[in-house]
């Protein structure tokens, strides 16, 4: 997909994937971190305000519990006459500030001399101690809470709040004391009671702050609130009520540990509180109510958030610049590439002069546009340098196919030659090879009836091998004309070739006389194929030899004359090397063997036909396969005389 | 081509293995060359595993032994047969070479 993108767009994807990749992980883990330790401090903070709260309502609770437990203490042990009673309890109520109010409410008939109800209580308001014997028609103590269960109880207890009205008239909590009378039966005479005004707890709890808005608040036993920031909640509204309203399950399960006396920290996800919140609560012990700080979840991430939307913005401020970075350092090495590119395109079209783009830096694109201009000189050069070889060799090539030209103009071509003589009759053909061979031909009579005839192969290729086979060639008609054997025409031949051949150049030479008038045929073979003897009958055999040696390589050898009387109709089949070893696509030789069967496939026909004919043969077996030598044939038939006369 | 030589008592065995033509033949010859500049100056020449000799191997041949013949040197051959054998007949070698059936023969004889 990204295969034929350029380099930039490779390198910016890569770099912007990294760092982006890098940049995600470091702001992930700075934001989970600082939220862990925000949220950490948060809660500490929570914790201890909960606590340091708790401690002052606490303390202040124990010394409102002092006062009538020392009272009943008092009402069990001592005595006192009606009037002392109100003293004690005025003087009480007037010396111990965080008490509100104080009663001491008798049974029936509890207090001596009192016939019914009697239940004293003095209060506080603006400043003044006002007294109230709660023993009214209107008010009816003995079935108020404050009274009713530490009696039921058997023990001290704090009241859930309430309104005491006809009493105290504001909001209070009060803590009931019972006594009884010593005797043989432990008998309930009444409660001393103290209250503690909830204004001043809802003043200590207002004063709770966590972060902007967060807030306290304090429930009581039966999940009642007693103090919260919205008043009308306050009296009339219990956690429990406030769960089953918003359906919230959680806050049910919380509110239940709160009156357990359980503290926690817990999330608040459900609408009950407006937005989702984090809550510590915690236990006051002595009156079993519980106080609680609640504050929004978004101000505790206030600030994580703040420092998170900072990070991303400098995260993305430094990945900007990265790309501008990559862009700019992509540029630096595409545009020479580009460039570079452009001109090995003009390049590669021939055109070696065209302009590289400079070099600007010392890095590795300078580098290869170094190189590239060195490969561009060189590859100049070359091609000049080619292109003087190229005219060279061309100029050598065409040496080389005049000297074959000359080579082939040598060698006596029309046919028949001699058309006036009748007795004989002689063909000869030569298929030369691409390059200039050393194959050569040639016939003349030396008198009037003696043809001498020659085929010969000069070894090796080239220059060398036709001025060899020319000066051979000339030599050998030179010595020939002289009038003598063939045997002797080679031994002289060979002494003059091989004087000075350090080279040892050489050519295989079959060389013969035929008189034309008797058949006779003196030959003599130096090293070369041995012709085949064709008689009239179609049987094709190789003509006797002896031991000669190739021509011109070796001083001082002698050759030998052979001589075969040819019968009307005979024939001699002279071939060089070329026919034999001519090879196919196979690889495989045409060989003398098959050259034999052809010969004899060929019976009847004339000698130019026969000779043309297996020529055909030769080429279409080598057909494909490269031509290495040079392939020639010569034939001679003989034809009686007076037959050719008649 | 593959050339081994082979140092026996009374000559330099070289048994040549493959084709000999025009483009070998300059490797055989400079072979033997480089053993005569050493001193060498008896050879048998074993072609038993010859596949083909050209005009060129047989020249190589012709002037090794004609650079031997001024040092009164010489060249024998063996294991000639096939195609080749038929080569070094027509070419009428035997007339100036000595031939032997094989490198034992060639050996004792040299």
């Amino acid at each position: 997909m990204f295969r034929n993108r350029g380099i930039a767009f490779k390198l910016i994807l890569f770099f912007l994937l990294s760092s982006g990749v890098i940049f995600s992980a470091v702001s992930g883990y700075n934001y989970w971190f600082s939220r862990k330790t925000i949220e950490r401090n948060v809660e500490d903070n929570a914790r201890s305000i909960v606590l340091s709260t708790i401690n002052r309502i606490e303390a202040v609770i124990r010394s409102v519990q002092k006062v009538p437990e020392n009272l009943a203490c008092f009402m069990e042990h001592g005595s006192c006459d009606k009037e002392e009673l109100l003293l004690l309890l005025r003087k009480v109520v007037e010396n111990n500030s965080e008490i509100y109010g104080g009663a001491i409410a008798f049974e029936p008939r509890g207090f001596d001399g009192e016939p019914v109800a009697f239940a004293p209580y003095f209060y506080k308001s603006k400043g003044e101690i006002l007294f109230s014997d709660l023993a009214s028609e209107s008010y009816q103590y003995f079935y108020w809470d404050w009274y009713q269960i530490p009696k039921e109880l058997d023990r001290p207890d704090w009241s859930e709040p309430y309104y005491d009205e006809g009493g105290g008239n504001i909001l209070m909590a009060t803590y009931s004391v019972p006594f009884y009378k010593k005797g043989e039966k432990r008998l309930f005479r009444g409660v001393v009671t103290a209250d503690l005004s909830l204004e001043w707890l809802q003043e200590v709890v207002a004063s709770i702050r966590v972060l902007q808005t967060g807030y306290g608040f304090l429930v009581s036993k039966n999940g009642m609130f007693v103090t919260h920031p919205l008043k009308e909640l306050i009296m009339n509204a219990t956690l429990f009520g406030l769960a089953e309203r918003e359906g919230d399950d959680n806050l049910r399960k919380i509110g239940r540990r709160m009156i357990r006396g359980e503290s926690g920290f817990v999330s608040l996800k459900g609408a009950a509180f407006g937005k989702p919140c984090r809550m510590y609560y915690a236990p006051i012990p002595s009156c079993g109510w519980s106080l609680a700080v609640v504050f929004p979840e978004d101000e505790l991430m206030a600030d994580v958030s703040q420092l998170n939307r900072t990070v991303i913005i400098l995260g993305i401020a430094g990945i900007a610049l990265l790309v501008i970075a990559v862009v700019y350092i992509a540029r630096s090495i595409t545009r020479p590439l580009r460039e570079m590119a452009r001109a090995t395109g003009a390049i590669a079209t021939g055109n070696l002069d065209v302009e590289l783009p400079r070099s600007r830096s010392g890095d590795e694109t300078g580098e290869l546009l170094d190189a590239f201009r060195y490969m561009k000189e060189s590859l100049k050069d070359y091609i000049r340098k080619l292109t003087e070889t190229i005219a060279s060799k061309e100029r050598i090539e065409s040496e080389l196919k005049i000297a074959h030209d000359i080579q082939m103009s040598i060698l006596p071509k029309i046919f028949p030659p001699f058309p006036d003589r009748k007795e004989f009759d002689i063909y000869a053909i030569i298929e030369p090879a691409r390059e200039v061979g050393g194959d050569f031909y040639d016939f003349f009579f030396i008198d009037e009836e003696n043809l001498f005839f020659i085929i010969g192969d000069v070894s090796g290729k080239g220059i060398p091998a036709s001025l060899f086979m020319a000066v051979a060639k000339t030599l050998i008609k030179a010595t020939a004309m002289k009038g003598i054997a063939p045997g002797e025409i080679l031994t002289e031949v060979n002494r003059e070739l091989s004087q000075g051949n350090d080279s040892c150049m050489f050519a295989t030479i079959f060389c013969g006389i035929l008189n034309t008038r008797t058949g006779l045929v003196l030959y003599s073979n130096g090293g070369h194929n041995p012709p085949f003897l064709l008689g009239r009958n179609n049987e094709v055999t190789p003509l006797k030899m002896g031991k000669g040696v190739v021509v011109g390589a070796w001083e001082g050898l002698a050759y030998q004359t052979e001589q075969i009387r040819l019968k009307p109709g005979d024939g001699l089949y002279l071939y060089t090397d070329g026919v034999p070893e001519a090879i196919n696509e196979q690889g495989e030789f045409f060989s003398a063997e098959q050259l034999r069967r052809k010969i004899g496939e060929f019976h009847g026909a004339s000698i130019q036909e026969m000779t043309v004919g297996i020529m055909k043969e030769i080429l279409s077996f080598s057909h494909g396969a490269p031509q290495s030598d040079d392939i020639t044939m010569m034939m001679i038939r003989f034809i009686e005389k007076s037959k050719s006369l008649s | 081509m593959e050339i081994q030589t082979r140092k026996e008592k009374n000559a330099v065995v070289v048994s040549v293995k493959g084709r000999m033509d025009a483009v070998t033949a300059p490797e055989f010859e400079k072979n033997l060359f480089d053993l005569i500049a050493k001193g060498e100056n008896r050879f048998l020449l074993n072609f038993g595993e010859l596949e083909y000799i050209s005009s060129a191997g047989l020249r190589a041949i012709l002037t090794a032994a004609k650079k031997l013949k001024e040092k009164q040197g010489k060249i024998s051959l063996t294991g000639l047969k096939g195609s080749v054998e038929e080569v070094f007949r027509i070419a009428g070698f035997h007339a100036i070479f000595k031939i032997f059936e094989s490198e034992e023969a060639g050996l004792g004889e040299t």
